[in-house]
């Protein structure tokens, strides 16, 4: 026997040239009872499925089964990441955005079927598959070129050699041969395995150095490839720079620049004080509230016995030169103290400091009923939920403050018509300014309140006054009826 | 009675009640394998040197604009206040529209059962990815630290702490155009498996027949791989179809979800579908034409087949233009002056030279596909797809720049210039689409060889059916 006849016997392929004998000749060995056939030709075949008994596939399904892995993936990921994980907390838009995550979510659908199909199709195909015995055919490049091949396994249950010959010389095919194993390995050769290999442990390396850097730390900065923006001539305030010639960072103000309110600002309006008065007495407060706005008013001194020595003292040791005001008396008094005490010899009470700010007399406001209201108005937003729509002092915070006070803590809120507050001692400038700043527990409301409307509250305020301490005769004649004829 | 056919190649008329064949000549199953499989095999020409090296060039030059493009920062575009988005974003969408024809042949007409698609699918599949590429490149390079653009993707991030924004069209874009690439480029190889079996079973080379034996993935032509194969093509034609509008509807919601006047309109997706269908096809012909002729294909590539593509140039041209005159409607209808001022400034402001531009290209120019003459003459279509293809690129223009340029607050309004960059990565993106596409026919089998055998044979079959040229 040959050397042929040695090798495996795969099966036997019969060979035509045009579709309508491949289709007769496949009915009839499929009438014959093989089932272990096929046939190759170089495009997919109408009527060849049922010619030889193929039966549908579930590829199909598979597909399926990526679109509903893709839509519940991209669902999941979307709803976990954007609206449990880090929720995008916008105006109450809800955190789950159905129509939103819509796109991603038909994109990943789509994608994932698509593998299911293409990956699914190259699996039940077995595909790759490099060694194959029909590469070893002698005509078998025609298959992918023009001629189609009938072929009948040597697996089939069916199957005789001489039985399978006569049948396929029958079918009026242009050849007959054996599909024989052949010489050539139909493993993956080594050097390609080995070069996989050594790729596949070298692309470890780089993922080690990076988690090393995860888990250590280091002392040398970030390498940056690109520096952008890392190194810049821009300076921070109160140091030198090198882009000014005078090396300085914060530039003075443009020669010729108006500040907003130049021309229209009056300093008198906006602090209480007689601003030229103090200019004279004390420049450097002076300068300091024009520049960065009013200082906290000086306590009135009480009438103690060094107070007329320590008036006398020359207005260069002025009382008030550093706020806070708590502080500067203290030493201020020990300075101007010191030579009157011994003249004074009175031990006892260290007398409170002078306040000799220049405090404007005259409310600037025109006093007219527009005014009053105005000045009413605000009051009572803003004063009386502590003074007292009255000004006595026992507004709703005074109220609550008695329920819950603990070891007469309290302080409770000045009664504004008292003699302390008239404006003989109690200028309505100084008024202005304890409005402006706040005094004790109080606030300032310079922030809450234009200055017109807390120079209309003052105007308001000497009205109070002027109503808790009057006698009947100050009402006007005209008033008094309408207030009796009243209900 | 006989049509008077003087041309034996010309299959453009048909008597009712019989089709012109689709493959025309004495072919048979091996000439087909011959014509196409000796594109690859013969060394290639003194033409193909040429227009490789230019193109490689060009594209080389796109490759150091980009470099240059990250060292200095996107100063180096045309983009200023009020226009943030220029060039770069109008060449994306530009690239992205072409691709969709190749899809919408493959895919579409396959669902539709055209069997004329089966000698140019090939290539304008491969004109897809090689687009897809083109287009991604742009939002890859303009994210202004691209070594971040990792950013974009959902993985979990302890430098960041946080996640991607998946309400925003923007990352939709990052989806779908992912998507897109990865489906069209699965579609197209599976497309090459049984071609590239032919080229592996006619190689005489060794490293040849290696290189495409590992590509080919060891097909042998079996019925009952055949059998599956058929099911996974229609699974993903079906599946491609809705791609290809879903993704051209979420490249137009980068605008129609924004607030832009002129942008924000609902009729925004359908448009852009439309438009980028218009585009594709304009530019398979551009590509067709040539190549049809040097590599000697007209036997394959008919006129007929190129009278198909002109007619449906001629269809979505004039949806395109129908849409354009629908948003003028919708405009004087919904009364917002901003948005009457948009469509007013596009055609009369200082951007009217591309308005109208836009509009002698895509509304005028398809027009002349109504007369047999034009639309099968090859020299007169490649001359009009090459107007719709420049009109094309003026419409994503104008729909960028002029409504960003002139929007809400006049204080804002700025003249926007394109720089050097600018233009030279448009050319730059030719380069690398020319480059790519000579590759593709040098190496790769350009036309269809197992699906236009199954024309051929079907041809063959039923002759009855078909004119006898």
């Amino acid at each position: 026997m040959s050397a042929a006849n040695e090798k495996r016997i795969h099966g036997y392929t019969a060979e035509f040239s045009t579709v309508p004998s491949l289709l007769a000749a496949c009915r009839r060995v499929r009438d014959a009872g093989y089932t272990q056939t096929d046939a190759y030709t170089p495009f997919p075949v109408h009527g060849i499925d049922e010619a030889l008994g193929i039966r549908p596939t579930v590829l199909p399904w598979i597909a399926l089964a990526g679109g509903l892995t893709g839509t519940i993936t991209a669902f999941t990921m979307e709803i976990w990441m954007n609206g449990i994980n880090y929720p995008y907390i916008i105006s109450g838009k809800p955190f789950v955005s159905l129509p939103a995550f819509v796109p991603v979510g038909f994109e990943l659908t789509i994608l994932l079927a698509s593998f299911g199909a293409f990956f699914g199709m190259l699996a039940l195909n077995k595909l790759p598959r490099f060694s194959n015995p029909l590469f070893a055919h002698p005509r078998f490049d025609a298959a992918t070129d023009d001629k189609f091949f009938l072929f009948i396994g040597a697996d089939d249950a069916r199957y005789n050699e001489e039985g399978v010959r006569r049948l396929l010389a029958d079918l009026g095919s242009e050849a007959i041969d054996p599909v024989v194993e052949d010489d050539s390995s139909d493993q993956v050769p080594r050097w390609l395995i080995n070069i996989g290999l050594t790729v596949a442990l070298l692309s470890v390396i780089p993922l080690l150095f990076v988690a090393r850097m995860r888990v250590t730390t280091s002392s040398s900065p970030r390498f940056h490839v690109f520096h952008d923006m890392d190194y810049t001539p821009s300076k921070q305030t109160q140091r030198l720079t090198t882009i000014f010639a005078d090396g300085r960072t914060m530039r003075p103000d443009v020669p010729g620049t108006v500040s907003r309110a130049q021309g229209a600002y009056d300093p008198d309006f906006y602090t209480g004080i007689d601003m030229a008065a103090l200019a004279l007495l004390d420049p450097d407060r002076a300068e300091r509230l024009v520049r960065f706005g009013m200082q906290p008013p000086q306590e009135e001194a009480p009438p103690a016995e060094p107070a007329p020595a320590a008036a006398a003292e020359p207005p260069s040791e002025p009382p008030a030169a550093e706020p806070p005001a708590a502080e500067t008396p203290a030493t201020e008094t020990a300075a101007t103290e010191t030579p009157a005490a011994e003249a004074a010899a009175q031990p006892a009470v260290p007398p409170a400091p002078v306040d000799n700010t220049p405090w404007l007399k005259k409310n600037p406001l025109t006093l007219d009923e527009a005014t009053l209201r105005r000045g009413q108005a605000q009051f009572n937003i803003y004063c009386a939920v502590c003074h007292g729509q009255d000004g006595g002092g026992n507004g709703l915070v005074n109220v609550r403050a008695q329920q819950n006070v603990v070891d007469n803590k309290w302080v409770p809120p000045s009664n504004i018509s008292e003699p302390t507050f008239a404006a003989a001692v109690y200028p309505d400038g100084k008024l202005f300014a304890t409005i402006s700043q706040g005094k004790g527990k109080m606030a300032g409301y310079a922030a809450q309140m234009k200055p017109e409307d807390r120079w209309a509250v003052v105007a308001y305020v000497r009205a109070i006054q002027l109503s808790r301490n009057a006698a009947e005769g100050d009402v006007p004649a005209a008033e008094l009826e309408k207030l009796q004829a009243a209900p | 009675m006989a049509i008077a056919v003087t041309n034996p190649l010309d299959n453009t008329v048909e008597r009712p009640g019989h089709r012109a064949p689709l493959i025309l000549g004495k072919t048979t199953f091996h000439s087909i394998t011959e014509s196409v499989a000796s594109i690859a095999e013969t060394p290639p020409s003194k033409l193909w040197f040429f227009g490789f090296a230019v193109s490689s060039s060009l594209a080389g030059m796109f490759g150091l604009l980009i470099a240059y493009l990250f060292y200095q920062g996107v100063g180096v575009w045309g983009n200023r206040s009020p226009v943030f988005w220029g060039w770069p974003i109008v060449n994306f969408v530009f690239w992205v529209g072409i691709g969709h024809a190749g899809t919408l042949i493959s895919a579409i007409l396959f669902l539709f059962r055209q069997e004329w698609r089966t000698s140019i699918n090939r290539a304008a599949e491969a004109m897809t990815i090689f687009a897809v590429i083109c287009a991604a490149t742009f939002p890859g390079i303009h994210v202004g630290r691209a070594w971040l653009a990792f950013w974009l993707a959902p993985y979990p991030s302890l430098n960041l702490w946080m996640w991607p924004q998946f309400r925003s069209p923007l990352l939709w874009d990052v989806f779908a155009v992912s998507t897109y690439g990865t489906v069209s480029l699965l579609f197209w190889y599976m497309g090459m498996i049984p071609d590239l079996a032919t080229f592996r079973d006619r190689s005489k080379n060794k490293w040849r027949r290696m290189a495409y034996g590992i590509l080919s993935l060891g097909w042998c032509g079996s019925s009952r791989h055949w059998m599956r194969y058929e099911k996974a093509y229609a699974l993903l034609a079906a599946f491609a179809a809705p791609l290809v509008l879903s993704v051209h509807t979420i490249v137009s919601f980068d605008f129609a979800v924004s607030q832009v006047p002129g942008w924000h309109t609902t009729i925004f997706p359908p448009y852009f579908v439309a438009g980028a269908i218009f585009s594709g096809f304009a530019m398979v012909l551009t590509l067709m034409i040539p190549c049809r002729s040097i590599f000697k294909l007209e036997h394959l590539i008919t006129v007929r087949h190129m009278e198909n593509m002109c007619k449906i140039i001629l269809a979505t041209g004039s949806i395109v233009g129908l849409a354009y005159g629908t948003e003028f409607f919708i405009a004087w209808y919904g009364q917002v002056p901003a948005e009457q001022f948009a469509f007013i400034n596009r055609a009369f402001g200082p951007y009217w030279w591309a308005y109208w531009i836009m509009v002698s290209c895509n509304v005028i120019s398809p027009q002349v596909f109504w007369f047999k003459r034009m639309r099968t003459d090859p020299v007169l279509i490649f001359i009009v797809t090459i107007f719709v293809n420049i009109g094309m690129w003026f419409e994503r223009f104008v729909i960028v720049v002029t409504s960003l340029s002139r929007d809400y607050v006049p204080s804002a309004w700025r003249y926007f210039s394109p720089t050097w960059v600018d233009w030279g990565m448009l050319v730059g993106s030719f380069g690398l689409f020319c480059t790519l596409f000579l590759l593709f026919c040098r190496f790769l089998p350009v036309i269809n060889m197992a699906e236009t055998k199954a024309t051929l044979s079907h041809q063959l079959l039923h002759p009855e059916h078909f004119e006898s040229h």
